[in-house]
């Protein structure tokens, strides 16, 4: 066999995925133009309207006589900051998958590729999937500072160089406590871990803080004082090792036409990232297959915990007794077995799935951590237009929340099932009753969540029992409109081919599903405020608030009992063919 | 040409690889069987340089896996029960990149392809996308793939899954004609027909341990059974049950 000079290996494996890139972009745009259309028209309005909404902003904080350049320096420090915390979780979680959790990873260990190659190529598509949203998301910011300023060309070129060079030092330290994590601790402990520090954290949020009362008085006259102390609270973004600091610092200075301070703070950014990419490149591969490695070769660490040892069954059988959660369902007398074991085994996939209570716990927990606060405001909040300015938004917050995770776990459900049809499909069961347990179940759960929520915030804001009445009902209706969107959605478009179910959702129904649940959540919100009977201006006549009721009750007829009633249709045809 | 060496692993409480110690030569056809849980998997794996052993040393043509990595790795190849393929990647493309790989110029893959693909039927599917080609296929892609830069040493893990009689008959053609030509196969399956026919030995490994080895005749002796080689294996590994059950807490779970 002749041999030929060797291509890099590190460059074949970027040719071959850059080619897989193109033709999945290629394939899905013949395949699903109208999920390309939409794609593009949210991206182009997103980008649209953040830009908008970033400049109006910039350009109000400008108004500030004296102060206006202040705040606007102290922004870009703290957003900067955050986006370096939030693309280090980031680059984490991805590179652990990615590393350890990937069937690629695993074929290449064994081809002729040394381990630094392997680490180098997941270490540059980690960083690309850890990094492009963030950067995409702050685009309309540094675009709406920069025409704020009236920059010219280079500063967009440099500020481009800048967090390109910027997202590799978070990717970098992600890739390495990945590596670190992977080596000394069992993915689920690292996912129970990283809840257990989330809920510290939201809790430490939720409680933490006891802001200074405020009055009118003290707003009026002391407004420098207030402001002394806001930035106070927020310097920790100006810590000068932080690499958020140099970005900054360079950004900001360009603008001002301070070149040689902000070529300073480049030339900083530029041997940070030198070194740690050195590093990260050369020394890490070693590393990363010794914890590859002790990845395939755990066992669960719950199983050598005393809490693990203790619950492990005494008895000599080995079919295991029922569970607790198996009893509890047993005791709902008016549910048929059938469906008693579908619920079981679907609260069962749920508990199990770090990912899925994982997630609804960060973003109800930030919610939560959030209307629990408002008691430190409710003194502020005397303002009838305020009061329900705020009760409202809360309700569009947490009808948000539930429309992502209708989307990312409810809208999957069906196609995940189908994969396995022949469990349900072939049971007496039958997938038309399968599916409204499903939705049943799911509307269950999140209603109580999100009522939860609700009711909170209403507490917190001091609303009468019937307003707090008005906004229970409002989120139950709406609860029940995204649950059934989702599910009808899901078995409308099935996807019977994929396992995974982020890209079942990334396909056009997903997409779609989160558009209207979006579309819906805005004007819902919307006509619900137009039309309360508590605007602060003088009461709307009933003819208008019944109207508005009316539109709310009309619309969520149509964004959730239809596509449900579809969906069932649908499946009832599919278990018929 | 495959040497394990007092190989263990260890799974926590769990040793799926009990102190395993082989050789199989140059151009020898082996098999290894076992019941499910056996630790097959784990010794290919360990052998393929996925997972480190515990303990023990695994070499490739007398290249240890573990401190010559690279060097083990350009003289084998292995095919996994699930290989992995890239779904947007034709099957041409795919061959010429693990050729590449493998450090073959472009007429060296022409060539090798040339023959193997012929023989697995893959012609019609050369341009086509491999994510909407079927199990089989997309197996004799894989095994396609794994032969291409002739490797002195090949891996299979129950690489008769999914492939039609026809085209696992081709397979164990090419595996035995290569094996005259000096290739060492290293086989695990639970197709016991497979191990009868083709295999020059037979290891048969049972709770991490390598219970039984050599030719057909002498497991026969060693079972004590006269009969098909399903008889013998229900014997050896029986007995071996017997025997554990006996004396030791047989391990109770397996990693996920």
């Amino acid at each position: 066999m002749s041999r030929t000079a060797a291509i890099h290996p590190l460059r074949l494996l970027l040719q071959v995925n850059l080619r897989q890139l193109l033709r999945r972009f290629q394939s899905t745009a013949v395949q699903s133009p109208l999920w390309v259309i939409m794609v593009v028209i949210c991206t182009g309005g997103y980008l649209a309207l953040s830009f908008w909404l970033f400049y109006r902003g910039l350009r109000f904080l400008e108004t500030f006589p004296g102060l206006g350049a202040l705040l606007t320096e102290r922004l870009l420090f703290i957003l900067f900051a955050f986006l370096f915390i939030l693309l280090l979780l980031s680059s984490l979680v991805i590179s652990y998958s990615n590393l350890f959790r990937n069937r690629e990873t695993a074929f290449l260990v064994t081809l002729p590729i040394s381990r630094e190659t392997i680490f180098q190529w997941k270490f540059i598509e980690s960083a690309f999937l850890a990094s492009w949203a963030f950067v995409f998301l702050i685009a309309p910011l540094l675009a709406a500072y920069g025409l704020m300023r009236g920059v010219s060309w280079h500063f967009y070129v440099l500020t481009i160089l800048l967090v390109g060079m910027f997202v590799v030092i978070p990717s970098v330290l992600g890739s390495w406590f990945a590596v670190v994590l992977a080596r000394y601790l069992d993915r689920r402990s690292f996912q129970v871990s990283c809840v257990l520090i989330g809920l510290t954290l939201l809790s430490v949020v939720a409680f933490w803080p006891q802001p200074e009362p405020l009055t009118e008085d003290m707003l009026e006259v002391r407004v420098l004082a207030i402001l002394d102390q806001m930035l106070m609270q927020t310097r920790f973004a100006q810590f000068p090792l932080l690499p958020s600091y140099w970005l900054s610092s360079s950004v900001l200075h360009w603008a001002e036409g301070a070149f040689a301070t902000a070529g300073f703070f480049a030339l900083v950014l530029l041997s940070n990232v030198l070194l740690f990419g050195f590093l990260c490149l050369t020394y890490t591969g070693h590393f990363f297959y010794d914890a590859a490695s002790a990845v395939q070769s755990r066992n669960s660490v719950f199983g050598h915990w005393i809490f693990g040892r203790r619950h492990k069954p005494s008895s000599s059988s080995p079919w295991p007794a029922k569970g607790g959660l198996e009893k509890v369902i047993g005791w709902l007398p008016w549910l048929e077995p059938d469906l008693a074991a579908l619920i079981v085994k679907d609260i069962r996939i749920f508990w199990r799935d770090t990912t899925q209570w994982g997630q609804t716990l960060v973003l109800f927990g930030l919610l939560a951590a959030y209307i629990i606060n408002l008691r430190h405001f409710s003194t502020q909040l005397t303002n009838a237009f305020w009061v329900n300015a705020v009760a409202f938004l809360n309700l569009g917050a947490c009808s948000l929340n539930l429309a992502t995770l209708t989307t990312r776990f409810v809208f999957p459900q069906f196609s995940l099932e189908g994969k396995r049809v022949w469990i349900l499909g072939l049971a007496p069961l039958g997938l038309v009753r399968a599916v409204k347990t499903k939705f049943t179940l799911a509307f269950s759960a999140s209603l109580i969540v999100t009522l939860g929520l609700i009711l909170l915030s209403c507490r917190m804001l001091r609303l009468d029992f019937t307003r707090l009445s008005y906004f229970a009902v409002a989120i139950t209706i709406m609860t029940f409109s995204l649950n059934g969107l989702a599910v009808g959605l899901g078995a409308i478009y099935p996807n019977f081919r994929e396992e995974n179910p982020s890209k079942i959702v990334s396909g056009f129904g997903g997409t779609f599903c989160l558009i209207v649940s979006f579309l819906y959540i805005v004007f819902s919100v919307a006509v619900l405020a137009y039309g309360s009977p508590w605007v602060a201006s003088g009461a709307r006549s009933v003819s208008v608030t019944l109207l508005c009721m009316g539109s709310f009750l009309g619309l969520s007829f149509l964004v959730g009992w239809v596509p449900f009633y579809w969906g069932l249709k649908k499946v009832a045809n599919f278990e018929q063919t | 040409m495959i040497e394990l060496v007092q190989l263990v692993k260890r799974f926590g409480d769990l040793t799926a690889v009990n102190e395993l110690s082989l050789t199989v030569g140059r151009g020898e056809f082996f098999a290894v069987l076992g019941p499910n849980a056996a630790g097959k998997t784990t010794t290919i794996k360990m052998l393929s340089g996925l997972i480190k052993p515990s303990s023990g040393q695994a070499r490739i043509a007398g290249f240890d896996v573990q401190t010559q990595p690279m060097e083990a790795r350009r003289r084998m190849a292995y095919v996994p029960d699930f290989p992995f393929l890239y779904d947007k990647l034709t099957p041409a493309e795919f061959l010429r990149f693990t050729g590449q790989l493998f450090r073959m110029d472009e007429a060296a893959i022409v060539k090798g392809s040339h023959e193997l693909v012929a023989r697995f039927n893959l012609e019609a599917y050369l341009k086509k996308s491999i994510e909407g080609l079927s199990h089989g296929t997309r197996q004799r892609v894989a095994i396609v793939s794994a032969l291409l830069h002739d490797p002195e040493v090949i891996i299979l893990d129950e690489p008769m899954v999914g492939l039609d009689p026809h085209h696992a008959r081709v397979l164990k053609d090419i595996l035995k004609e290569k094996t005259r030509l000096g290739m060492t196969v290293f086989i695990s399956t639970h197709q016991l027909s497979v191990a009868e026919e083709m295999a020059d030995r037979i290891g048969i490994i049972h709770h991490g341990r390598l219970v039984a080895l050599g030719n057909k005749e002498e497991l026969r002796r060693q079972s004590g059974v006269d009969g098909a080689l399903e008889s013998v294996f229900l014997a050896l590994t029986m007995a071996e049950a017997n025997l554990l059950s006996d004396h030791t807490h047989a391990p109770t779970s397996k990693p996920q």
